[in-house]
């Protein structure tokens, strides 16, 4: 808003990339986080199981945040951050 | 923006107003509410989630001036925003959920005397220039620098109307025991705010009760469906006695850790009547269930409530009539806890 | 949405499920982040009244788009 009023909102959008892709899962680490959210859990019990099917990772790997209603805590992310490929996340609803 | 006649128009194409009209926030006003703050406008109270918009001491004020509140008021808010944005409230959970919490504001201490913040009869309602602008400058901070837009961000099915304002003083002078504040530490000389992620209030009657254990029955019977009949390990909800119910439970001699464990206690159902598909398809998370091998027949007792100490008590409201309220918190385990935080004295 | 924007800005690869009624608040959030490009996989809402198979039929549907959001 101008001079007249003071702005009574503020924004920290910064512009982001997103991460480079690789070709093809073929070879890496794939982590499914659990956000914790009821159900979720059976959703990407399901994912595993045709990843492991079909697109030979190196590894799949379970993570589970404490809960949906928050952010993943620091520890967490990082300790993801250091140890994966790719990273399938849900489920939100 | 051009000042003038049709300048209320704007703030609400701007998307900056709850729905109601916005006083504009003009220099002159907001240097005022900056000058009543003893801080300077650049000073960072906090960031706001889910957006991380910066509460600046100004940011605050030019919300405060929008919300209608005196100068004097702005002390208050910037204390109640450094709450909410305290992790352990979840601001960002607040603000995104489907549920229908908003933060309750429960002011303690001095400072409800010098800015008459009602603690009296009409607790919750309309009347009191306080109470209905300070709980609005912290909604509209939400909107503004959180994020939380109704529809977008935040995604509540019903939302409750206590998101226009909803702030409270607790009526120190008639209640039988130690405040809310002082129960958590502060003395009564220190003006404090409390914030609770909280569902709107449900009034219980309870006319002909001349005991606590009856009294305390009744509100237990309310207390057994915050949220849902079978919902368990609640958190933090709000207990607000009324002055005549207080006053009869004092005077059989119970403190408020005698209530919370009379209140707690009776709030235990079996897990046989907690099993989804009993009396509603809703019940025990597989989770807890998976502890019982025959949930069907088996007899432990769940709590509602986490804890005792989930059960926040305080006395509030008018002086005539057999009544208190439940505030439901939004609180589940890991979810928002009840955040006190004392107000800086300009 | 903030997991999401985290782990792309650390230069991970990431597939966010959500269902259906969260894809604005999901936009506008990754948005207010300055997170433009983020997209979403997404499936139809409801989901906390399905059953484990019917849960696992929505996981055989979102299989392909959920490799393809992580992949070039």
């Amino acid at each position: 808003m101008t001079d007249d009023y003071l702005d009574p909102t503020d924004s920290v959008a910064v512009p982001r990339k997103t991460a480079a892709r690789p070709a093809s899962l073929d070879g890496k680490v794939i982590t499914l986080l659990d956000i914790s959210k009821a159900k979720g859990d059976h959703l990407l019990d399901r994912l595993e199981a045709l990843l492991r099917e079909r697109a030979r990772p190196k590894a799949i790997v379970r993570k589970r945040k404490p809960t949906f209603a928050r952010p993943a805590p620091d520890d967490l992310r990082r300790e993801i951050v250091g140890a994966t490929d790719v990273l399938v996340e849900g489920l939100a609803d | 923006m051009p000042a003038g006649d049709t300048d209320l128009d704007e703030f609400f194409a701007h998307g900056v107003s709850d729905g109601l009209p916005v006083v504009p926030p003009t220099r002159a006003r907001v240097s005022q509410a900056l000058e009543a703050s003893g801080r300077a406008g650049s000073e960072l109270i906090a960031e706001v989630p889910p957006n991380y918009g910066r509460a600046t001491v100004e940011k605050i004020a030019v919300n405060a001036v929008m919300a209608g509140c005196r100068p004097e008021y702005v002390p208050v808010v910037i204390a109640a925003i450094a709450a909410i944005c305290d992790p352990a409230f979840d601001l960002h959970g607040v603000s995104a959920t489907t549920n229908a919490p908003t933060p309750l504001l429960v002011i303690n201490g001095p400072i409800r005397g010098k800015l008459g913040v009602n603690c009296g009869a009409g607790v919750f309602g309309p009347g009191w220039r306080a109470n209905a602008t300070i709980g609005r400058a912290v909604r509209l901070v939400c909107v503004n620098l959180g994020g939380a837009r109704p529809g977008i961000v935040s995604m509540s099915t019903f939302a409750h109307p206590g998101r226009y304002t909803y702030c409270i003083g607790e009526h120190e002078e008639v209640s039988p025991w130690p405040s809310l504040a002082v129960e958590h530490g502060f003395t009564p000389d220190d003006s404090t705010v409390a914030v609770l992620a909280a569902d709107a209030p449900l009034t219980v009657y309870d006319q002909r009760s001349r005991t606590a254990p009856d009294v305390l029955a009744t509100i237990a019977g309310s207390l057994a469906v915050v949220e849902s009949h079978k919902m368990t390990h609640w958190g933090d909800t709000l207990v607000v006695l009324g002055p005549e119910h207080a006053r009869t439970i004092a005077d059989d001699g119970w403190d408020k850790a005698r209530i919370r464990r009379f209140l707690w206690e009776r709030l235990q159902r079996p897990v046989c009547e907690l099993v989804p598909g009993r009396d509603g398809g809703d019940g025990l998370p597989e989770h807890v269930l998976r502890k019982f091998p025959q949930p069907e027949t088996d007899t432990t007792p769940i709590p509602k409530f986490r804890e005792p100490d989930n059960l926040k008590i305080v006395v509030a409201g008018g002086t005539a009539g057999r009544f208190s309220a439940i505030v439901p918190g939004w609180s589940f385990a890991r979810g928002s806890r009840l955040v006190l935080r004392k107000i800086a004295s300009p | 949405m903030h997991d999401g924007v985290f782990f792309e800005d650390h230069g991970i690869p990431t597939a966010t499920i959500i269902s259906s009624e969260f894809v604005r608040a999901a936009r506008a959030q990754a948005d207010a982040l300055g997170a433009t490009e983020y997209r979403t996989v997404v499936v139809p809402h409801p989901i906390q009244p399905l059953t484990r198979e019917e849960v696992q039929a929505l996981a055989d549907k979102v299989y392909d788009e959920v490799v393809r959001r992580v992949t070039t």
